[in-house]
């Protein structure tokens, strides 16, 4: 398995932990997990103080960037003009996009702080309408399929115009 | 009235419930990437947004550093917003003790401050008030990680659900640090408030959730509201627990605290806040009764260095005055107390 952080190097460091009942997993090489101060350089794993409170200190380690990896760093944000470099200087984002920008980058200090998580919360009304109709069209399509195998096509027809009015519905 | 002058429930453990939802607008950057003119913009639209509800405005960026620091004493904006900066705003209704600081770390920041233990009805105003800005807003949004904020600890639902707690008697037995690591374990964080990384000023602590992304508000007020309502039963517990000789000298320095805060003419913040401690608890036992613990609320805040000092025709020069200034203020709000 290859280092989550520079994707070069074989992992050799393996860290799991259960945040909202979530496994996270992050798996780094020896030298990107030295750099974030997660094993000590001489060797051997040294015990890891890993508070809750420590993620930024975490999230800037695992953000900067690393020796022996730089095509990460060449990456710029098209929407505010940062660079990963950037990034890992302050541990904070330049824009909103930034997030689907570096979301490769992003995704191992993201579960370190959250697990391996997807938001479940609020959504503002558009994304709950997103959200409602996708709701909507599974259940549909799950009425859809007992249909054709009770061989009520007649419903099964109905159904399929319901989906297809509500896949065409914008949002 | 301001929250902590309202009466409020569990008042002899809890001071306050807060709600903040964190928040950003679609094509506006962060940090020190937004410009001085983007903010502009961002404060505008928000006051477009707000128009029609009960909000006042007050630019941060226009007010005097001791009246900046007023706010931050109050609670009702943070030392962040009070230093920053470039254009920034505070937003406030005080009917749902809603205050929305725009251009702090994120775009905006949506706080429901609330009296005691009241943190589904500080959500609820929140919420309501988080419609109003979605609907005119264009707030930034991702399916997998929720709402999008400057850094990424705040990710998901933006939430920060606290609760302020008063607890003496887990301060007395040496308590806090297991707390701290048991909360840790679900994912809720304790720190001492009015003197960070110390021994916490008048036992005062903040409780909040730590992780914001993967749980429903729902989920973390839950979580929280267990949480708090398992540490104010063993504060209760414990608070009882003294007998015989050791109530007796508890009870005596209740009392001298009261003589001392009644009569002194010199406090420093630090005797004060020692002092409230052991105020507090003894009108949570009842053993003070010509002072409620409002009162006792509004003199915390009310005795802060910017709060005690910004309408001052001449304020102190020295720590020695303010502290006489100190002394003044809560003998003059004890007396008018007791013969009110």
């Amino acid at each position: 398995m290859k280092c989550e952080k520079c994707n070069q190097n074989e992992a050799t460091f393996f860290y799991q932990t259960q945040i909202n009942g979530h496994a996270t997993s992050l798996a780094l090489c020896h030298t990107c997990a030295a750099e974030a101060g997660l094993v000590s350089n001489k060797g051997g794993t040294e015990p890891f103080a890993f508070s809750l409170g420590g993620f930024p200190n975490l999230l800037g380690d695992i953000f900067a960037p690393s020796q022996h990896k730089k095509r990460a760093a060449d990456a710029v944000c098209p929407a505010c003009g940062a660079t990963w470099s950037d990034l890992a200087a302050v541990g904070k984002v330049g824009c909103p996009d930034c997030y689907r920008t570096f979301a490769e980058q992003l995704s191992p200090s993201i579960r370190a702080m959250h697990g391996n998580a997807t938001h479940t919360g609020r959504a503002p009304a558009k994304a709950q309408a997103a959200r409602d109709k996708l709701t909507r069209t599974e259940a549909l399509k799950k009425e859809l399929k007992a249909a054709i195998e009770s061989e009520n096509f007649e419903k099964a027809a109905a159904l399929r115009d319901e989906i297809r009015a509500l896949q065409e519905k914008e949002v | 009235m301001a929250w902590y002058q309202v009466k409020a429930s569990e008042a002899d453990t809890v001071i306050s419930s807060r709600i903040r939802l964190a928040r950003n607008l679609e094509g506006f950057a962060f940090g020190k990437r937004l410009q001085n003119e983007d903010k502009k913009t961002i404060i505008e639209r928000v006051e477009q947004a707000l128009a029609g509800a009960d909000f006042t405005r007050t630019d941060i960026d226009a007010l005097t550093p001791v009246a900046a620091r007023a706010l931050v004493e109050q609670h009702l904006i943070s030392p962040e917003l009070a230093s920053a900066k470039g254009p920034r705003a505070l937003f406030r209704c005080e009917g749902q003790s809603l205050y929305l600081m725009v251009c702090e770390e994120d775009h905006l920041r949506l706080q429901c401050i609330l009296p005691g233990l009241a943190l589904r009805d500080a959500y609820r105003f929140a919420a309501a008030c988080d419609d109003r800005l979605d609907a005119a807003l264009p707030l930034a949004f991702d399916e997998k990680l929720g709402y999008l904020t400057h850094c990424p600890t705040n990710l998901g639902t933006g939430l920060r659900a606290s609760v302020m707690l008063f607890l003496p008697a887990l301060t007395d037995h040496g308590m806090i640090g297991t707390l701290s690591h048991q909360l840790s374990k679900l994912g809720l964080t304790i720190r001492g408030i009015y003197g960070e990384g110390s021994a916490a000023h008048g036992a005062i602590y903040q409780v909040s959730n730590q992780v914001t992304l993967g749980l429903s508000e729902e989920d973390i007020l839950q979580k929280l509201e267990d949480a708090v309502e398992s540490i104010i039963k063993t504060e209760r517990e414990l608070r009882a627990k003294p007998t015989g000789e050791a109530k007796l000298l508890r009870e005596d320095r209740i009392h001298r605290a009261e003589g001392i805060l009644r009569y002194a003419t010199r406090l420093s913040s630090e005797e004060f806040f020692s002092l409230y401690k052991d105020l507090k608890q003894g009108i949570a036992e009842g053993l003070i009764t010509s002072i409620s613990h409002e009162t006792l609320n509004t003199l915390l805040i009310a005795v802060m260095p910017a709060m005690l000092t910004q309408n001052e025709a001449t304020p102190p020069k020295t720590a020695g005055e303010r502290d006489m200034l100190r002394a003044a203020f809560i003998k003059k709000a004890l007396e008018v107390k007791e013969n009110g």
